[in-house]
Formats: C-alpha cells, sequence, structure tokens
C-alpha cells in the first residue's frame, strides 16, 4: 500500500498541476478560499439534516430537506478538488503525517455513514417524515455520528499546521 | 499603534500566540472554522430556499436552527476577538481585514432582513415568497459571504493595500 501511495505521489508531483501550485503564488490562497466556502456548503446542509433528524426543528419535512443534498454534493467536490492541488503542491508533507492519515480516514468513515444511511433502510424510514414527526433512533444514531465525523475531519484539517507540521 | 503593540504584547497575548499547547492559538483557529461553518451555512442554506430551490421546504419551522446559526456567529466573533489580540498589529494593519469585517457586517444586515420577513412575528402578515426583495436580499448574503470568507483567507497572504494591487497587476 506504502509503495502505491508513494509512486501515486511522485507521480501527481511531476504534473503541470503540481508545477502550477509551485509557481503561481495565487493557486495555494484560492484554494484554500474554495476549500473555506465548499466546506461552509458541505456542513451547512448535512449538519441541518442530521440536526432535524436529531429532533431539532422537527417541524421541518424532512423530504424537501434533503432536496438540498446536491449542494452539500457540491460543496463535498469543490473540497476535494482543492484538496487535491494542496496534494498535488506538496504531497510528501502529507503521506506519513498522522493528522493527515486521521483526516482520511474520518472522510472514509463519513462516507461510510452515509452509505449506511441509504442502504440500510434508514433513509426508505425518514423520507416521508412528515413536520412534527420523531426520527427512528437508527436514524438519531446515524445522524449523531454524522455530525461526530465531519467535525472531526475539520478539526484535524485545521490541525494540520500544528500537530502535523504540514500546511 | 502603540495601543496594538500593547494589545499583542499583553500576558493573555503573548500565552496565546506563544504558547505550544493545541489549546491555544490551534484551537481557537478550529473554533473560528466550526463557527463559520455553522454560521455560513445554515444562513447559505435559507438563502437557497429563499432563492427558490427546494420550493416545498416551509422556512417557517426553520426558526429552531436560528440559536445555532447564532452559536456560529458568537463563536466567531469571541474566537475572532481574540485572534486579533494575538496578531493585532499585522491585522488591524491590514486593509483586507476592514473589508472582511465590512462584508461580514452586510451579511449579517441581509440575514437580519430575510428574516424579518421569513420569520415575521405575526404569521400570514404577507407571503415573503412573491417578494422580488426577499430573493434580492437572499442573493447579497450568498455574495457577502462568500466575499467575506475571501477576504478573510487573503489576510494571512496579503497584508498591505500594495499587496493587493500588486495580486490584481
Amino acid at each position: 500500500m506504502d509503495s502505491i501511495i508513494v509512486a501515486f505521489s511522485t507521480w501527481l508531483n511531476k504534473t503541470s498541476l503540481a508545477w502550477a501550485v509551485i509557481h503561481y503564488a495565487w493557486v495555494w490562497p484560492a484554494a484554500e478560499t474554495l476549500h473555506f466556502i465548499g466546506l461552509a456548503m458541505l456542513i451547512g446542509v448535512i449538519g441541518l439534516m442530521d440536526l432535524r433528524l436529531l429532533g431539532v426543528a422537527k417541524r421541518v419535512p424532512f423530504a424537501p430537506l434533503h432536496r438540498l443534498l446536491p449542494w452539500a454534493i457540491a460543496g463535498f467536490v469543490i473540497c476535494l478538488l482543492t484538496g487535491v492541488v494542496f496534494f498535488a503542491g506538496d504531497p510528501f508533507q502529507y503521506i506519513h503525517n498522522w493528522v493527515f492519515q486521521a483526516k482520511m480516514l474520518f472522510i472514509v468513515l463519513a462516507g461510510a455513514n452515509v452509505f449506511a444511511f441509504y442502504v440500510t433502510g434508514v433513509f426508505h424510514k425518514v423520507e416521508e417524515l412528515a413536520p412534527g414527526e420523531d426520527a427512528p433512533l437508527p436514524a438519531k444514531i446515524i445522524a449523531g455520528v454524522s455530525l461526530v465525523f465531519w467535525i472531526a475531519v475539520m478539526y484535524l484539517g485545521r490541525m494540520l499546521p500544528f500537530l502535523g507540521e504540514a500546511f | 499603534m502603540e495601543f496594538l503593540a500593547w494589545v499583542e504584547q499583553s500576558g493573555f497575548s503573548v500565552w496565546l500566540r506563544e504558547s505550544p499547547s493545541v489549546w491555544a492559538y490551534p484551537t481557537i483557529l478550529f473554533l473560528h472554522t466550526l463557527g463559520l461553518a455553522l454560521l455560513v451555512g445554515a444562513s447559505m442554506v435559507i438563502d437557497l430556499r429563499v432563492l427558490g430551490f427546494s420550493a416545498s421546504l416551509p422556512l417557517e419551522p426553520f426558526k429552531r436552527f436560528l440559536p445555532v446559526l447564532w452559536l456560529g456567529f458568537w463563536l466567531n466573533a469571541i474566537s475572532g476577538v481574540l485572534l486579533v489580540l494575538i496578531d493585532a498589529t499585522r491585522l488591524l494593519s491590514n486593509p483586507l481585514f476592514y473589508f472582511k469585517l465590512g462584508f461580514i457586517g452586510l451579511a449579517v444586515v441581509c440575514g437580519q432582513l430575510i428574516a424579518k420577513r421569513v420569520f415575521p412575528r405575526w404569521p400570514a402578515a404577507y407571503d415573503w415568497e412573491d417578494q422580488t426583495s426577499c430573493r434580492v436580499l437572499a442573493g447579497a448574503s450568498l455574495f457577502f459571504w462568500i466575499a467575506a470568507i475571501t477576504a478573510g483567507r487573503l489576510t494571512a497572504y496579503l497584508f498591505t493595500a500594495g499587496d493587493l494591487a500588486a495580486s490584481v497587476r
């Protein structure tokens, strides 16, 4: 696994994307700005859906709230693409860095949680949740776990320069 | 300027800045990011709905989400003041920092005007969905939040009016 990651990083670091990140001073700050805008879109939509399932603002019907999901996906894609920009610019400060590894792990875990929400039938049960109706326990657990995982992703990302000595 | 230097050199600021503890500067930065996600994230959802996305979503029950939004606001107001204490001279002499504050102010005013229409004290007083003004406010709110994030992020890279001019040249 490690040799694959090293080989991928070496290749990525030689692409014109990496060249642009290194040679144009504006690329990094621009990517960071977009990373924060994407973060707000992702956490805003997902966070409010999680809070609704947990019982805050129970009078919000779930299905129409869920219709805003494409905005969360767009936010995630923005963060993913700008994340690749950071990674391409200097992959070797990340790959053996435990904070970066932990952040990636929590993104995968959050993804697995989303997967669990849709394939175990929990989404099907909450889809028709009417105003005032309480979500079943499995949905509440998934919503709570989602909040914890995404906050962990933000925390670890913000700690990269401090606990992880990367930027 | 002397006052700023004094603030920066006060014991509390020095501790926040120089403590190797993750509970000092790094934690304040994280709280500022968390607050951003809550405040801007929740505001964006309301703005998108007002702009007409997911038209069957009733906004009135979103009243209960407002404490989350305000939690984000106060988290960032407090962590923001602490970040200024740490780095007073550099931030307060940076024109971008004042742009950021201005954009936040404008975004908050837009948010308040939207709230007045969307969460009326007496429901059914009038229908905000018919109002173009409400949509304009929602568009402006989105624009000002994005501008505030952009200006805030760039304060870490551009420090003077000269840097700003050079960056757009």
